[in-house]
């Protein structure tokens, strides 16, 4: 494939036309009055063994399983096509008993964690690249610490200096609680600047009461905060990147279990898994 | 005739070749051939006769069986036999294993080797099972330091088995790798005690321009045995015949542009901030001018720019085997009227080039392929990595394309780029290396970012691998089965020459650990054993590099940066 959108194509439109297959064979195994369910549970089991198995080839990166890179491009769209499977699957209504009505809130929460995943794992790298310098997630509360004891510094050595104590003043009123732990993890998660302008807004106002020598110190000051928005930037972002697999995962398993036990239920009362 | 970059002043003797060379040992050495009969009064200035064999040379005693030079090896320097003699292979029948000469044989890991891993693998990093250390019954070592050779253990059993030449007192060998900047071309080892003069690069070319006959001699013995065989491996050569190679061998030019410790000055230099100011680079040859002939590289590296306002822009870069002004020839000879050159060409850090007569091309390449079939197709070449030096405008911004040319990226066959815009952080490449090796990436996921591409810190498998040439061991090597640049952990003594060679930061040096997790060290002085460590493409993984193949997100990719059509194509995917 030589772009990645020829890529895209290809594959959605291989989706679309399996996707379609499988509903007009379901419809016309059920006109034929056939029991389409034992199936179609057995290729959405299959499936979801399948997507659930690409947590075995990233924890076993040194067998030749093949790229995972391609692993996800099948997860993705085998994963989209589970929701078609499941909706044959249950007639497309809500089920009713308590394990089934579990195992299908399990399934859309996988599934829909999935799509949400896979739109912030698109979207978020992009915006990543846009602001504050790249930093490795791990490093970021170091970051924050040395830029926490730069300011303190700054605000230190102005204290000695200066005869007044507004800019301590303003620091620990505004700043030290900003700097002391990430900040504003879901503004910067939508994109909003509403805090970063708030507080360098403030800054900008406070100056009526500095003489040149706190200004100075001032704009120090608002070089650190915009450094450190940046870094909560990347934090949030880095985050939320990595923790959505935490939900996808558990789940994942959990979605097993209830599987296993539904498969096990449905044999007992139709007489043995066939 | 080559002809070589003249320096002023001899800066390099700041640092001289050995600290240990005598006045005495200068003394001896003015007694005997070549140095005897020298004209002193062709050394005149601050290069003196004395003064190269005191700055540039050092002696290397030999005892029977010690390796001078591998086949392969990357090195720096000449050799001039003083007394003794050693031996060359010859490789026609059979190749020295390359077991015996120190390096790590080329295993690939089975399937179940593969699969092993899962419970082999030590949770502790860099374990080494010591017995390994212990050694290989066929590798000796003996020396310390720097100084540490590796010996033929039964001179006698490999003199039989394989095809050798004597290469006595008082003749040099080494001089092509060491000129032409390239790999050594034979396994040299000493058959009984010998002494030998190991002379670096600049004073063998002031030791060349002084002495008609060494440079005749060395001229000679450069075409003979490494121009030709170039020649025919070039591809819009690869259809002539024995005949037209040697004309073409005869009439060509070889010239080197260029510092040869390139590598050091520009760690220097980036150190300062990187020069972007192309006045500085050596020209190979100039936009507008007429050419007199085809320039082909033969090693290191070359830019191709063409005038932009007041500057000059990058516009493609050259690898070993690429070409540059056949197209201007084409037309010139289509148009019957010469053409001048549309780029100018220059060498990035050094560059060795051989330049092939516009006679000599028109004769034996234009006139047999014919008018027509040239017109319709400019001997364009169908491999990809042979003749597309220039990087299309239109696909690939120039500030990218300036980037990997200043910072020498293109230097790279196996660059790790990394595509910020895709990449989700996930750190998978970095936890597959770690699994594939000893529990510890061998890169890092870090480095400079342009236009949304990351080059991250990991071995580029270089094609000019500069941290090869000092290695005392040659533990670190090229592979000749895929060329990647290994190192052998068994015969790495920590030197760390390598490391602090390596332009970017590649190689780390790391204190290896027992089965139980505490540093393994040495018996003597009971400090821990380092030894150096890299990327090293999995060479021994089935499939590939884990790195790579760990992206869930196509965001990571070892790119070979000859390939620039491939480059172009992930570029703009
Ligand atoms: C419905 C059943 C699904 C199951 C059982 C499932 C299971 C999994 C598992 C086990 C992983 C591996 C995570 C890890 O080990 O790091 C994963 C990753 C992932 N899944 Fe699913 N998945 C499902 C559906 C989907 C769907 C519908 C999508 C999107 C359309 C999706 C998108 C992803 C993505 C983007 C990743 C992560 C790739 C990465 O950045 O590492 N999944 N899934």
């Amino acid at each position: 494939m030589k772009t990645l959108t020829a890529r895209r194509f290809r594959n959605s439109g291989i989706a679309i036309v399996a996707a379609l297959l499988l509903v007009w064979l379901s419809g016309a195994m059920t006109t034929a009055l056939r029991d389409t369910a034992r199936q179609t549970g057995w290729i959405l089991f299959s499936m979801i063994c399948f997507l659930a198995a690409y947590n075995l080839r990233k924890k076993l990166p040194f067998l030749p399983l093949g790229a995972s890179a391609t692993w996800l491009q099948f997860h993705i769209y085998v994963g989209l096509l589970t929701a078609v499977v499941f909706g044959v699957h249950v007639g497309w209504r809500i089920p009713n008993g308590l394990v089934e009505s579990l195992l299908a809130t399990l399934y859309l929460f996988v599934f829909a964690s999935g799509v949400i995943g896979l739109f912030l794992s698109r979207s978020l790298a992009k915006r990543l690249t846009t602001r504050g310098d790249e930093v490795l997630f791990e490093r970021i509360p170091v970051y924050r610490n040395r830029l926490q004891a730069e300011v303190e510094t700054i605000v230190f050595e102005e204290l000695d200096e200066a005869a007044s104590t507004a800019v301590a003043q303003f620091y620990a009123d505004r700043l030290r609680p900003f700097f002391a732990q990430t900040r504003n993890f879901w503004q910067h998660l939508v994109q909003s600047n509403r805090s970063r302008f708030g507080l360098l807004n403030e800054m900008q106002a406070y100056r009526r009461y500095l003489n040149d020598a706190e200004r100075e110190t001032m704009a120090r000051l608002v070089t650190c905060v915009e450094a450190k928005d940046d870094l909560d930037y990347q934090f949030s972002l880095q985050a939320t990147l990595k923790y959505w697999l935490f939900v996808h995962v558990p789940l994942t398993y959990a979605l097993l279990v209830f599987a296993i036990l539904h498969l096990l239920l449905v044999s007992a009362y139709s007489g043995g898994i066939s | 005739m080559p002809t070589f970059e003249s320096i002023q002043r001899p800066e390099r003797w700041a640092v001289p070749f050995s600290t240990e060379m005598t006045d005495a040992d200068v003394d001896r050495l003015l007694t005997i051939e070549p140095f005897a009969s020298l004209d002193a009064t062709r050394f005149r200035g601050k290069v003196t006769l004395p003064g190269i064999l005191k700055n540039d040379t050092r002696l290397v005693r030999c005892q029977p069986g010690d390796i001078v030079v591998r086949q392969g090896d990357w090195g720096n320097s000449a050799f001039l036999v003083v007394a003794g003699n050693v031996r060359v292979e010859l490789g026609s029948a059979a190749s020295l294993p390359s077991e015996i000469l120190g390096r790590q044989p080329v295993h690939r890991k089975s399937l179940f080797e593969s699969i092993a891993q899962l419970w082999r693998n030590s949770s502790d990093p860099e374990v080494r099972e010591i017995a390994a250390y212990r050694g290989d019954p066929r590798i000796g070592t003996r020396g310390t330091g720097e100084q540490t050779r590796i010996y033929l253990q039964d001179v006698s059993t490999v003199l039989d088995k394989y095809q050798t030449a004597t290469i006595e007192a008082g003749q040099f060998f080494g001089e092509s790798a060491a000129l032409g900047r390239t790999p050594r071309s034979a396994t040299v080892f000493a058959e009984r005690s010998t002494e030998l003069l190991e002379i670096r690069w600049q004073g063998l070319r002031d030791l060349m321009r002084r002495d008609d006959a060494l440079q005749q001699h060395i001229d000679a013995v450069f075409r003979e045995r490494a121009l030709k065989l170039f020649l025919m491996n070039t591809p819009i050569f690869q259809h002539l015949g024995t005949t037209e190679i040697t004309e073409l061998t005869e009439g060509a030019k070889f010239e080197t542009h260029g510092q040869y410790d390139w590598a050091g000055s520009f760690k220097r230099l980036a150190k300062k901030g990187i020069d972007t100011d192309l006045q500085h680079e050596p020209l190979i040859a100039e936009e507008g001018n007429h050419t007199n002939g085809v320039i082909i590289v033969r090693s290191g590296l070359a830019r191709l720019s063409r005038r932009h306002e007041h500057g000059h822009q990058t516009t493609g870069y050259l690898t070993p085997g690429q070409i540059f002004g056949l197209d201007e020839i084409i037309d010139g000879w289509l148009g019957k009227t010469p053409k001048p050159l549309t780029h100018s060409l220059r060498a990035i850090g050094i560059a060795n080039v051989v330049t092939i007569p516009t006679h000599l091309i028109e004769r034996l390449l234009l006139e047999t392929t014919g008018r027509r079939s040239l017109a319709r197709n400019k001997a364009k070449t169908t491999d990809p990595l042979a003749n597309q030096p220039k990087i299309d405008a239109t696909r690939i911004n120039s500030d990218f394309v300036e980037f990997l040319v200043e910072n020498r990226y293109i230097n790279g066959t196996a660059t790790m780029l990394i595509d910020m815009d895709r990449c989700t952080r996930c750190d998978d490449c970095v936890r597959a290396c770690a699994s594939t090796h000893d529990n510890n990436p061998r890169f890092l996921r870090q480095g400079p970012i342009q236009n949304n591409i990351m080059v991250a810190n990991a071995c580029l498998h270089c094609e000019d691998p500069v941290c090869m040439i000092e290695c005392p061991t040659g533990a670190i090597h090229r592979q000749m089965e895929g060329g990647q640049v290994v190192i052998n952990d068994e015969t790495c003594i920590g030197c760390s020459a390598c490391a602090n060679n390596c332009l970017y930061n590649a190689i780390r040096m790391v204190d290896v650990r027992h089965e139980d997790g505490d540093f393994i060290r040495d018996d003597r002085k009971h400090a821990p054993i380092a030894k150096a460590t890299k990327c090293d493409l999995c060479s021994d993984q089935l499939g590939g590099p884990a790195c790579q193949r760990a992206c869930p997100h196509d965001a990571l990719i070892r790119m070979d940066m000859r390939a620039v059509q491939q480059l172009t194509d992930w570029y703009t995917r």
